[in-house]
């Protein structure tokens, strides 16, 4: 029997001035599910997290937690929300502790039941050894077990994360994917966005793609890829350092236009029309001395699914 | 209830904020003390110091005579003058770098001045004053003196056979000057001190309003601004609760500069306590307006900071925080009215040096309490407007 959905956005309508950022965005979230938002950037995944917890208003359309809307009861609905936005939504100046302290109290708690929760908020993100260092002093992958955990807090139903990942290297981000699998597992509706489509088969119950804030395509990950499968075979990598960029543009010119060569921070995307072309294109990046951390090759994707309808337009249609 | 609760803690942990940065917070309250400090010491006279009332000058002379002579020493002797001999040559350069920045020169036929009778129109000798172009109060200065002295020893000179020939008393002037600082309060005794402590605490209230609103801006560009907004948290709350932490600063950094004046250099409330207090009050709140009002109009931090320093320097300077404001023109310091500075200075100076009473306060806190309410009324209309249009997607 499915868990009762949590959080229900339905024809959802936001504008930026004269351009339409979401137009007629419907998902839901149900308790115990984790839903990854996938598109490619300015498709309006952070606009649909901003809306679902409370921060943007819709022109048009509903949006609500457990039944309840954000304008019928603004602080009963923000209280079954956890949000944490792109940026790191902490104060550096405070300690972790005070942070949570802090927020907590936003949220209405106070007293002993403070102090329980943040003491066990921050054993949950393995943070308790850190609770007295101030957050400027935290690395990336820190910082965002923080973020987290702040969220966590007031123990709301439904979480919203904005782009998790983006400040974490392989093993911060397993560690959060455990960590959200574990949210699951304890009844939490997750909503999160990435632009890295591994991620989200990696971690996700089931993938809203979004592109020019239209929904088009819902389903599980395999599912969706399955609707999807002249994939090309795809590397994902991690490198030690970034490579600059003339060294790229030298390896796409070499390779030729049948292979994709991509970086965003640490991550290496590597595409070819076939498994050969693929290792050829690793080899050729290895021997301009790019050290790779790690790299996993997906058994699909769900590239060509993003990929696809991002070029179909404002085509609107839903897959799998 | 609930809502003065969570005023009070974003208020406090704007508190935590400021002073997590301790060098910062420490600066905060140092740098008004120490401008405040060098202006007062600038601008010091004391009362009873002789050598600061005496005008420094040179003497050349150029007419032989013996009256010539006679006035020249009276003139070295006077205790009006700090004077010494010079040359026409030296004195050009001495002038020209106010070093001093008048002379007086006893040019050839001087002596003539003694064949001078009542009512006589014939052609009379000059005394001539040179003067720094800037210098014209000491040139006035000068002239009120050589003539005292001159007209001395053209008495002496007329009449000195009929009288006992050392009596100088004979020649005293016949009545006698006394010089009575007026003011509204009873006690008023100028200390520079007093006028330098209250115009940088002033201005360095308006500077914290304004580092307030800048670190308000700051905040908005992060995601602890969204993680906030979407909290229970009304946006009524969020802003009173910088106002309030903004204004208690304010008010510390009060205690911290005057408190430090008292001690080292005894500035003191010689008028209403009480007026003192509500002006200080009065004073803080307009900080924490000024603050917000940065907030909503500054747009970027870069353009904000630019703006508001110009602006908070132009109104110091026109509301007589640096200087007096009898210094300036009338017409300026007529217009410097229309600023809160000015009448926060009024008052301060008041009840501080001018041992003004409460009554005579209370305008100046009126009107500085008015224009805090006013730019606070209109930053949170603006604000709330720009969080609307955020909202829905407008900005």
């Amino acid at each position: 029997m499915p868990l009762p959905v949590a959080l229900s956005l339905c024809e959802v309508r936001v504008r930026y001035g004269p351009r339409w950022v979401l137009d007629g965005v419907s998902l839901t979230v149900r308790r115990g599910e984790v839903v990854g938002l996938l598109g490619p950037n300015g498709s309006g995944k952070s606009t649909t997290l901003a809306v679902a917890a409370g921060v943007r208003e819709p022109l048009a359309g509903r949006v609500a937690v457990e039944g309840l809307s954000p304008g019928s009861d603004p602080a009963g609905y923000a209280r079954r929300i956890g949000f944490v936005p792109q940026e790191c939504a902490l104060y550096e100046e405070l300690t972790a502790a005070e942070n949570l302290d802090f927020f907590g109290r936003l949220y209405g708690l106070s007293g002993a039941e403070l102090r329980r929760r943040v003491t066990r908020t921050l054993a949950r993100v393995r943070l308790s050894e850190r609770a007295g260092h101030r957050v400027g002093s935290f690395s990336g992958g820190l910082k965002q077990r923080l973020n987290l955990a702040v969220a966590l807090l007031h123990d709301p139903p439904v979480l919203l994360l904005d782009e998790p990942t983006a400040a974490l290297d392989p093993a911060g981000r397993d560690a959060l994917f455990a960590d959200l699998a574990r949210l699951r597992d304890d009844g939490h509706a997750v909503l999160l966005s990435t632009h890295h489509l591994d991620e989200a088969e990696l971690g996700c119950d089931r993938v809203v793609v979004l592109n020019a804030g239209r929904v088009v395509a819902v389903g599980p990950p395999a599912e969706v890829f399955r609707c999807h499968a002249r994939e090309r075979p795809v590397l994902y990598g991690h490198v030690r350092t970034c490579p600059p960029r003339f060294l790229l543009r030298a390896v796409r010119q070499r390779l030729g236009p049948g292979v994709e060569v991509e970086m965003t921070g640490r991550r290496l995307r590597l595409s070819a029309r076939d498994t050969a072309e693929l290792g050829q294109a690793l080899a050729a990046v290895l021997a301009e001395g790019v050290e790779l951390e790690t790299y996993r090759t997906p058994r699909g994707t769900l590239e060509r699914a993003v990929r696809a309808d991002s070029s179909a337009g404002s085509e609107r249609g839903r897959l799998g | 209830m609930h809502r003065l609760h969570l005023t009070l803690l974003l208020a406090a942990k704007d508190w935590r904020l400021f002073w997590a940065d301790r060098r910062g917070a420490l600066l905060c309250f140092l740098v008004p003390v120490i401008l405040a400090s060098a202006f007062g010491a600038v601008f010091h006279r004391p009362a009873t110091s002789l050598a600061a009332s005496r005008l420094p000058v040179l003497i050349v002379v150029e007419d032989g005579s013996e009256f010539a002579a006679q006035v020249a020493a009276d003139l070295l002797v006077t205790p009006r003058f700090q004077a010494r001999w010079a040359t026409a040559g030296e004195v050009e350069a001495a002038l020209a770098n106010r070093r001093p920045a008048v002379a007086v020169l006893l040019p050839r036929g001087f002596a003539r001045l003694q064949d001078w009778q009542p009512g006589s129109t014939a052609d009379r000798p000059e005394v001539r004053i040179l003067y720094h172009p800037t210098a014209t109060t000491e040139r006035q200065w000068a002239e009120g003196v050589v003539t005292e002295v001159v007209m001395k020893r053209l008495a002496r000179s007329k009449f000195g056979g009929l009288l006992p020939p050392h009596d100088d008393a004979v020649f005293a002037t016949p009545f006698r000057v006394e010089g009575v600082p007026v003011s509204a309060g009873a006690t008023a005794r100028f200390n520079s001190y007093s006028h330098s402590f209250c115009g940088m605490t002033l201005q360095y209230l308006l500077f914290w309003g304004m580092e307030s609103g800048l670190q308000f801006l700051r905040e908005r560009q992060r995601g602890v601004w969204l993680r906030t907004r979407a909290a229970p948290v009304p946006l009524g709350c969020v802003l009173a609760g910088k106002a309030l932490a903004t204004a208690g600063i304010a008010l510390l950094q009060v205690l911290v500069t005057f408190g430090f004046g008292y001690v080292a250099f005894g500035v003191t409330v010689t008028g209403s306590f009480v007026g003192f207090v509500l002006l200080c009050l009065a004073a803080c709140g307009l900080a924490a307006s000024t603050g917000l009002l940065v907030a909503a109009l500054g747009g970027t931090e870069a353009r904000a900071r630019s703006v508001s320093i110009l602006v908070i320097l132009g109104v110091s300077m026109l509301g007589g925080l640096w200087l007096p404001s009898f210094l300036l023109p009338g017409w300026l310091s007529d217009t410097a009215l229309s600023l809160p500075t000015a009448w926060a200075m009024r008052g301060l100076g008041g009840v501080t040096w001018e041992g003004l009473g409460l009554g005579a306060v209370l305008p100046s806190v009126a009107v500085v309490a008015a224009f805090a309410a006013a730019f606070l009324t209109f930053a949170v209309i603006r604000l709330e407007r720009s969080e609307r249009h955020f909202r829905r997607g407008e900005q």
